[in-house]
């Protein structure tokens, strides 16, 4: 059987990333967090927003899908994922992006405090500052806590709306996987969600990884999602 | 396009392959791909352009066909969106499969071009660099500045030089840490320069800019169109001087246009985030010569100032923000202004969310993730530890009986900050001085607070210690 971290790609493949497919409680932080987002690309919101929340809370999946929302809109828009991108000179892979629409930074925490990404990123939020382009940037902290070394990027980075992205209770961790469920066709109810969800590694990412499990072992065995299936299936 | 997406691993699709676009306007027998630079460009014709021409040779049954990859942002002109300025298509085919080289010439072209023109355009909506551009933010004007202590003197010497350019301030030297309105000063000279002649020549731009100006102009052998142009202008401005720092062809070539400028009696104005003699890496003759005119500080607004910035901001965007949620906010937020419209904003989105007024409690939920991680961070173990650094005493000291002065000062120090930074009560703080009574650390207070009105020093102390402890 596969890994955990080798099912996570096929899961975001198959999952596009979008705003309706995020689980935001009505009312909820996060629910204004997806406006902030949808209003910013429609240009009645500010043009810088910065994300940040602990591992598995959605970052990139709100990145994502605020890339897809703006690609329906005819905007030109550069995803780029930091983490993997660390190796690449940074003036090269960010010189002239400020022409585009608007540019998503993803794992800002990966180039912070290395001083060419620092000062690259520097110019480029001036460049896209100036050409009134939009900038949407993610890390799991927030710009006075993340290890930035240039005080002007980091000042700029206090400079827009600052969002916290928070972390699912148990409860709607549960309906966030029934619902996920239910879109892939899979009928999941109450008491298996919450199973599942107080005995395996809570992180949302985890948790989508276990279910793309249970939706292979379910098709392939023709069974439903019972308790006892579950069990076996995950080894819990 | 969803072979690939399915080929690829969902963030190399996002990355390198989403962003690319069909230039509709090339031939019909050629698949024009554009990338969004040339970086990106280069990335897709080396690892996936083969990938891409057998797919599309497997999906396209008609007669043969090419497949390139450029570099542009524009597919097609776009009139939904208000975007500042439709930029034109910067048009530029790959050529071979170099990597990365930020050495290199990329598009768009060079921004420095000589303007013939004796009456230049000031249009800082055109982009593409052909015309004169001022590049200023018609926002930063002297009457959206808000004046204070800390910044009077800056302001009373840029309003003098808006008014008498080329004059005795010159160059006007701003220094001061990030985010207190040096741009904004300095704008709002260029601004009012311009309000009161219209066909005056300002270029604002930030040092990196200049630096890779005249890189670019290096490269295409157009340098004497690089000098002629920045000594043709009437003012000068140049945010963050120092940027300049270790880069040396570029020091030079701004102390000839620094020279020249100076000579021809036009008006030069630099920001930097320091003292002239303190930017390490700059020749000695700059530094010298920038403090030829005038030089001012500009410090971290007090309270009161942070209080009227946020009603100002708030005015601006026909917001109603009472005095006691401003108060709230300025108390909280001391580091800098941006972080305060930073704030500010958050407050403004969250009352627009939930339709509510903004109110003190509203601020409090806005910016709760932000003042938990304030009193998270400042902790009168925090507080101790800095003020012990600060005067080099031992905590253990700090926390003893001793009452000789070299250690009880700083104790009051540290007391009165613990009160100030942080929501402990008095009877908590005093516990964590060695077990003192409360009454000790409100006469610390009180104390400290005198001091500070009369002493100089320790004015200057708890400046410091605010600044180290709560940015």
């Amino acid at each position: 059987m596969s890994t955990p971290q080798q099912l996570s790609l096929g899961v975001s493949l198959k999952d596009d990333a979008t705003f309706d497919n995020f689980y935001a409680p009505e009312g909820s932080s996060n629910e204004q967090v997806i406006r902030a987002l949808r209003e910013q690309v429609e240009g009645a919101g500010e043009h810088f927003l910065y994300l940040w929340g602990a591992s598995g809370v959605g970052l990139t999946h709100l990145l994502q899908a605020s890339c897809h929302n703006a690609e329906a809109r005819r905007m030109a828009v550069q995803y780029l994922p930091l983490r993997e991108l660390t190796g690449f000179a940074p003036e090269a892979l960010l010189d002239g992006l400020e022409e585009l629409d608007m540019v998503c930074l993803d794992g800002l925490e990966a180039v912070a405090g290395n001083p060419a990404w620092e000062r690259a990123l520097f110019n480029l939020y001036n460049a896209l500052r100036d050409a009134g382009r939009l900038l949407l940037v993610a890390a799991p902290q927030n710009p006075r806590e993340l290890n930035i070394q240039l005080a002007d990027l980091r000042s700029r980075l206090q400079w827009g709306v600052i969002l916290k992205v928070q972390p699912l209770d148990d409860t709607d961790k549960q309906q966030a996987l029934m619902r996920r469920a239910r879109e892939r066709g899979m009928e999941l109810n109450e008491e298996v969600a919450s199973y599942i969800v107080q005995r395996v590694p809570r992180d949302m990412n985890q948790l989508f990884c276990y279910l793309h499990r249970l939706d292979h072992a379910s098709l392939a065995e023709q069974r439903k999602l019972t308790i006892p299936f579950v069990k076996k299936t995950l080894g819990l | 396009m969803s072979s690939l997406r399915e080929e690829l691993p969902s963030q190399q699709f996002n990355t390198w392959i989403r962003p690319l676009k069909i230039d509709e306007e090339a031939e019909a027998d050629r698949l024009r791909l554009l990338a969004p630079n040339r970086f990106v460009c280069d990335w897709v014709c080396e690892k996936f352009l083969e990938r891409i021409t057998e797919l599309a040779k497997h999906y396209q049954d008609g007669p043969e066909f090419s497949i390139e990859v450029g570099v542009g942002a524009r597919t097609a002109p776009r009139t939904s969106r208000p975007a500042p300025s439709p930029a034109a298509p910067v048009r530029q085919s790959h050529t071979s499969n170099v990597g990365a080289n930020s050495e290199r010439p990329v598009a768009p072209p060079p921004a420095p071009k000589p303007a013939p023109s004796p009456a230049p355009e000031t249009d800082s909506g055109v982009e593409g660099g052909l015309k004169h551009k001022d590049n200023l933010n018609r926002g930063f004007t002297f009457n959206s500045f808000v004046e204070g202590k800390s910044n009077q003197l800056g302001l009373a010497a840029a309003r003098q030089v808006s008014e008498n350019p080329g004059g005795a301030y010159n160059p006007l030297f701003i220094y001061g840490g990030v985010g207190l309105g040096k741009t904004h000063l300095m704008q709002a000279v260029g601004n009012a320069l311009i309000n009161k002649n219209p066909n005056a020549k300002v270029i604002y731009l930030h040092s990196e800019r200049f630096v890779a100006d005249m890189v670019k102009a290096l490269q295409l052998n157009a340098i004497n169109d690089f000098k002629r142009y920045y000594r043709s202008v009437d003012a000068l401005l140049i945010d963050d001087i120092q940027f300049f720092a270790g880069k040396e062809r570029s020091q030079e070539e701004f102390f000839h246009t620094f020279n020249s400028l100076l000579e021809g009696g036009q008006q030069i104005i630099l920001t930097c985030d320091r003292y002239p003699k303190e930017i390490n890496g700059l020749e000695e003759r700059l530094k010298s010569r920038f403090g030829w005119g005038l030089t001012v500080a500009v410090e971290p607004p007090e309270l009161e100032m942070r209080v009227a910035i946020l009603m100002k901001k708030a005015a601006q965007v026909a917001v109603d923000l009472p005095h006691d949620a401003a108060f709230f906010i300025a108390q909280r937020i001391r580091s800098n202004v941006r972080e305060l419209e930073g704030a500010l904003k958050r407050v403004i989105a969250s009352a627009h969310f939930t339709g509510r007024p903004i109110d003190v409690e509203l601020v409090r939920e806005a910016l709760k993730d932000l003042l938990a991680l304030q009193d998270k961070q400042v902790s009168i173990e925090n507080i101790q530890r800095v003020v012990g650094e600060y005067y080099k005493i031992k905590i253990g000291d700090m926390l003893s009986k001793r009452r000789s002065r070299s250690v009880a000062r700083p104790r009051q120090v540290a007391m009165a900050l613990a009160k100030q930074l942080t929501n402990h009560s008095l009877p908590e703080i005093g516990d964590a001085f060695g077990g003192r009574d409360h009454t000790t650390v409100l006469h610390a207070c009180r104390k400290i607070k005198e001091l500070e009105e009369e002493d100089a020093d320790i004015r200057e102390d708890l400046k410091n210690l605010l600044r180290s402890l709560t940015t």
